[in-house]
């Protein structure tokens, strides 16, 4: 049995947990609506946070492991990991725009807030009576981004060590897709399944999410790198 | 059709079957692949699974009833997610060692602790303040892992290391058995849960799910294990499906309040 454990291995794990971190704290930042948004009744992104975060994990994923085709250098890799999933979730929220304004017919505006931080324009007067604010106003779609941005390069930063570790591609994809989803789970149920962004009040709950899934990290960074290449593969 | 009978299994019940059926319907799938030297047996695993998804099944119903805030999905995709990572740690650890035959027991044991961990660190950290959590937690961990390894088992035909990195993670049928395998264990509850839910309607959906995946995987092995043993998971597969389908209409007849035949069209309308 050979078991290679040396300071890489301890730059690995801190990689690992650093990257859940990461995730952790970006789904914070990013405008869940869960279904009420669905409906126009919330603001937010009409889906819940695992479905959010497996598209924009994915799509960091994806962007990362490109870039590690080419270099093995970890700061290219974390800027497109980052730009993937920041591009997606974009995308995603404009979408989603289109399709309040034009085919629900509902102006953006924030329930959480009197006036949205960023353009300083009033919200109450725009919220539909009966519901919790409708679309994805300015300071979400700021939010969203920010939040994207760290969940991406939390994505590479997960995908880093696992490749180095087995130099496998598919594997390390799907170890990190299932960290991923480990730590995308735990905040989301920290802000109990729907948030608006860093202007939200339950924003501040992000510290106990944080310790949750500094803890989860480690266990799953601690089987990620026990996981060696055997001989004869 | 009013009479039908229903089941109810206590958690401790349910941990037992769970726990037993996968481990022995994984050494049972691997020892016959091993004694008769074909893979012929490889449908086993699967079979081994559904007793998995039964145990995670109604762990994930016990916890999502309080309600989480999320969709139950989420708790879900947090189990199966961590079980992809466990279910090759435990070979691994195994296969190092020397003790291949152990690498489930290391898997099964490792999940249960990531999951118990989560469970205090909900209780404790998040102020979930749910009584059952870190048994759920534990439960549902440690029965997704044993449900993932079980499936992947059927693709590969074998519990080595390196066998499951070939045919199941390079080829990306993980990612399969991944939806597929939390469709049976989050749908259940996701499908049936209200005031009227019933714990037999749940797992028999879940099996139902549990035989859908089945063939879901069996189509899968055509490429790693050839065409017999493909087929052959296919058909047991679709058995299993139609046997808990008949099973599951029957459930949801007896839990409806009125079964209405509306009939075709109106002739108005067409």
């Amino acid at each position: 049995m050979s078991m290679t454990f040396d300071i890489n291995t301890l730059v690995y794990m801190l990689e690992i947990v650093v990257g859940s971190l990461l995730v952790s704290v970006g789904v914070h930042f990013v405008p869940v609506g869960g279904a009420p948004a669905a409906m126009a009744q919330a603001t937010g992104i009409g889906t819940g946070t695992v479905t959010l975060a497996a598209g924009s994990g994915l799509t960091g994923l994806l962007s990362a492991g490109l870039m590690m085709s080419v270099t093995d250098n970890i700061w290219p890799i974390l800027a497109t990991g980052a730009v993937g999933s920041m591009i997606m979730m974009d995308a995603t929220m404009l979408t989603g725009d289109f399709i309040y304004s034009y085919a629900v017919g509902c102006p953006y505006a924030s329930a959480k807030v009197n006036y949205d931080p960023i353009t300083m324009f009033p919200q109450p007067p725009y919220v539909a009576p009966g519901t919790v604010g409708q679309g994805i106003p300015t300071v979400c779609f700021v939010s969203g981004t920010i939040g994207a941005l760290l969940g991406g390069v939390g994505g590479a930063m997960i995908y880093y060590p696992c490749m180095q570790i087995s130099g496998n591609p598919a594997q390390s994809a799907i170890f990190a897709l299932g960290i991923f989803f480990v730590q995308s789970v735990i905040p989301s149920w920290n802000i109990q399944g729907t948030i608006e962004g860093f202007h939200d009040p339950k924003f501040k709950k992000w510290p106990l999410a944080f310790k949750a899934s500094l803890i989860a990290g480690i266990l799953l960074a601690i089987m990620t790198v026990l996981i060696q290449p055997l001989g004869g593969a | 059709m009013d009479q039908l009978k229903g089941f109810t299994f206590t958690p401790q019940q349910l941990r037992m079957y769970g726990i037993i059926g996968s481990v022995v319907g994984i050494y049972l799938t691997v020892g016959l692949n091993v004694l008769t030297g074909t893979k012929l047996f490889s449908f086993i695993g699967s079979i081994a699974a559904l007793f998995a998804v039964l145990w995670g099944a109604n762990a994930i119903r016990r916890i999502c009833s309080y309600g989480l805030g999320t969709g139950v999905p989420a708790m879900g995709m947090l189990c199966t997610g961590m079980g992809c990572v466990a279910a090759v740690f435990g070979l691994n650890l195994a296969g190092r060692f020397g003790i291949e035959w152990a690498g489930v027991i290391i898997t099964l044991i490792y999940a249960a602790i990531f999951g118990y961990v989560v469970g205090v660190l909900c209780n404790k950290v998040m102020k979930f303040n749910i009584p059952i959590m870190e048994e759920g937690l534990t439960d549902g961990a440690a029965a997704c892992t044993m449900a993932i390894l079980a499936w992947s088992v059927t693709i590969s035909g074998s519990l080595s290391y390196n066998a499951i990195i070939a045919d199941v993670y390079n080829t990306g049928f993980l990612a399969l058995i991944f939806i597929l395998g939390g469709m049976a264990l989050f749908h259940p509850f996701n499908a049936n849960l209200g005031p009227d839910e019933k714990q037999d309607r749940t797992l028999i959906d879940g099996m139902m799910v549990g035989g859908l995946a089945m063939i879901g995987v069996g189509i899968c092995s055509l490429v790693t294990l050839g065409l017999a043993p493909a087929m052959l998971t296919i058909v047991v597969g679709f058995a299993i499906w139609y046997y808990f389908y008949i099973w599951y209409f029957r459930l949801t007849t007896r839990d409806a309040a009125a079964v209405v035949g509306t009939g075709l069209l109106p002739p108005s309308a067409l």
